[in-house]
């Protein structure tokens, strides 16, 4: 007799898993979360993939990381400086220690310089002009100055991503904190936020954007992304406000107020999960729109200075150079741009999708 | 209804003031003057005096603190008077008044052909729903609404005037008209102009056209569902009647308010756009407003944008009640 058990119910699956399998079952959607995981690879690992500086190298008895240096300058190490490699890895390193040795990206080419001759024994520089053509050593070709625009692309990956993360991630922040206060203080607290999110909401975005980086003197590409990042808060703000407004209603906030739980920790804690899922589709979506305003800037000429990789420079610079028929500075970083932005929004529509409890599969 | 309005009115003016108030706080932070803007100031030779400078300063109302500014700049707008472009050295409505026909003729055309192209393929891809024809096309629409507009404006200019040059395709790369424009007879400048107009316009139209027709088709579809249109077909209407008069009649609510929400956009042109076409509209005009720090401009501009915008979303909630009589307003 002991030992016959009651058969527990199996437990019911939770929601986020629920929606998971739901954006699981889309392939498109699938295919652009692939692809965007694909791209961030791409961002993080950039200078092992193109670069003119060693992953690693053994240097004098000691091991070095000079490639570092392309995600920070001070991350490079000072000894190569003082000992004038000039920026010139391959030569400099064999001729002052022969015993030295080094692992190579997969392209030796450089997002901030062209590639001169004889830096490797014998390898001819990059072309320039009508003669940057894509070819086997420049994969998409050369800006007319001789730089590798697959280089400038690759590391243009990294600006892409952190410009969309980064941005949407503060408009993120502004916009559920001020749409949650408005939302479940209520009262004037209400009328005055919502005041303000109309207010900034009736300015043409590109209006507000120019005006502020105009406003400070030599703006960066981290100044840009505060910019998005307190221009795009808006409709999150909204969505987040009707949200609190209809689950500040409900029985579990009731129960948590009874138990004398504070107002942040009801907010942030009880209501914001069960409001998550609304909101994070305009994220997904503001990325994408991010990721366009920033090369939109960078084509007029108000983005990252020059030096700086990203695929709104490769475009401008290719709009300059359009009349001579460069095609290669146009087409590699406009399909860049828009399969982005395609994947943001696929990924968008899927979240919106399957986390839609009225398009919920009974079964599942 | 009337107390409705004039709440809202009300309202709105409240938020223009605030608008306003804050862009004009924001472009008087901005480094450098409308003085130190011009090159041609910059020349040793041409180097204004200092009394000089003094005297365009006081002209300029830039001696002032930038909140006593405002409320001078407050209350000449009140009157009407838009004040002088400081670069240009022309009333501001004068320079508006030149430019509001190039972007209108872009934005109007581009609207036009949205709506035409845009229902049809809505209602079309509503029929055909699932079938093969239908799913390639909305793949097609889905992949033309992600494509980002400049790049295709580019992508356009190097394929028609650059890689085409000289052959029948060939379109000219920017501006409204030809160097020539004067020189040709009237039906020559109308086939010059509308040349001209082809690639913007077509840039304009594609990404609003595919957001329209999803638009259509979304709404569409929960109308489908509803019980009078399976009533109307029980009667024994035909199916284009019942899809035009029965159901697309329904979807026209969400659809209004679209139209007011895109009541701005047709005047404000699109920066971008223009700047890559060089094409002489309102767009534009804010751009070298904001380089050339020329704030009578840049205000006057703003100003007119966030009235459309306010005006857009009144008339989109006024429409509601028009077109939906379940609505009141109280």
């Amino acid at each position: 007799m002991g030992d016959t058990t009651i058969d527990k119910p199996a437990p019911s699956i939770g929601f986020w898993q629920q929606s998971w399998r739901r954006f699981r079952r889309r392939k498109l959607s699938m295919c652009a979360l692939g692809f965007i995981i694909c791209l961030s690879t791409v961002a993080i690992f950039s200078p092992m993939i193109a670069g003119t500086k060693p992953i690693i190298c053994k240097y004098k008895g000691h091991i070095y990381f000079p490639c570092m240096g392309y995600y920070n300058r001070n991350w490079e190490n000072p000894v190569f400086q003082k000992d004038r490699f000039r920026r010139i890895y391959p030569r400099n390193l064999k001729r002052k220690d022969p015993d030295s040795w080094a692992i190579w990206p997969l392209v030796y080419q450089d997002p901030y310089r062209p590639v001169r001759d004889n830096e490797w024994e014998g390898m001819k520089g990059n072309p320039y002009g009508a003669e940057g053509r894509p070819s086997g050593k420049n994969w998409f070709g050369t800006y007319k100055t001789g730089f590798d625009i697959f280089a400038s692309m690759v590391h243009g990956t990294r600006i892409a991503l952190l410009v969309g993360f980064v941005s949407t991630g503060i408009a993120a922040f502004i916009g559920i904190f001020i749409g949650a206060v408005a939302g479940y203080v209520g009262g004037k607290t209400d009328i005055i936020l919502s005041r303000i999110i109309e207010v900034v909401m009736c300015i043409p975005s590109l209006v507000l954007i120019l005006t502020l980086l105009a406003v400070i003197e030599r703006p960066t590409i981290w100044h840009m992304m505060v910019v998005l990042g307190l221009t795009g808060w808006t409709s999150m703000a909204r969505l987040t406000r009707g949200e609190f407004l209809k689950l500040r209603e409900t029985e579990f906030v009731a129960a948590a107020r009874s138990l004398g739980a504070g107002r942040m920790r009801i907010m942030f804690r009880h209501i914001l999960p069960n409001a998550l899922a609304p909101i994070l589709v305009p994220i997904a979506f503001g990325i994408a729109s991010a990721i366009l305003i920033e090369a939109g800037l960078s084509l007029l000429g108000f983005g990252a200075p020059p030096p700086n990789p990203s695929w709104g420079t490769v475009l401008n610079s290719g709009k300059e150079t359009l009349q001579s028929g460069y095609w290669w500075q146009l087409v590699f970083p406009g399909i860049a741009i828009f399969l982005t932005v395609l994947a943001y929004n696929l990924i968008g529509e899927g979240i919106q999708e399957s986390t839609d409890p009225r398009l919920a599969d009974p079964k599942s | 209804m009337i107390h409705y309005v004039v709440r809202r009115v009300f309202i709105g003016l409240l938020t223009l003031l605030l608008i306003t108030f804050v862009i004009y706080a924001l472009i008087r932070h901005i480094p450098g003057s409308p003085l130190d803007a011009d090159p041609s100031m910059m020349d040793p030779s041409k180097m204004p005096s200092k009394a000089d400078v003094d005297r365009m300063l006081t002209v300029y109302g830039l001696d002032k603190p930038w909140y006593e500014a405002y409320v001078h700049w407050l209350k000449n707008t009140v009157q009407l008077d838009f004040g002088n472009s400081f670069s240009q050295k022309k009333p501001v409505a004068d320079l508006i008044g030149a430019r509001i026909g190039a972007t209108l003729k872009l934005s109007i055309t581009s609207l036009v052909l949205t709506y035409l192209l845009a229902i049809p393929l809505g209602l079309f891809s509503t029929v055909r729903s699932g079938k093969l024809d239908e799913r390639v096309m909305s793949f097609l629409l889905y992949m033309l609404y992600s494509f980002p507009s400049f790049v295709a404006a580019l992508f356009l200019q190097l394929l028609f005037a650059v890689k085409f040059g000289g052959s029948w395709l060939e379109l000219p790369l920017m501006g409204d008209r030809s160097a020539h424009y004067d020189d040709l007879t009237n039906s020559q400048q109308a086939w010059d102009q509308l040349k001209h107009m082809i690639l913007p316009v077509t840039c304009f139209t594609y990404g609003s056209l595919a957001y329209y027709c999803r638009f259509v088709k979304a709404n569409m579809e929960e109308v489908i569902r509803q019980d009078y249109i399976r009533t109307a077909r029980a009667k024994g209407l035909g199916p284009v009647r019942i899809l035009v008069h029965h159901a697309f009649r329904n979807t026209l609510i969400p659809f209004v308010t679209l139209m007011g929400l895109t009541l701005p956009g047709l005047l404000s042109g699109a920066i971008i756009l223009e700047q890559i076409f060089n094409w002489p509209g309102m767009g534009e005009l804010f751009f070298f407003s904001i380089v050339s720090r020329d704030y009578p401009t840049i205000m006057t501009l703003t100003l007119m944008f966030s009235i459309l915008t306010l005006l857009g979303q009144l008339l989109a909630d006024i429409m509601y009640a028009f077109v939906d009589p379940r609505i009141r307003f109280n």
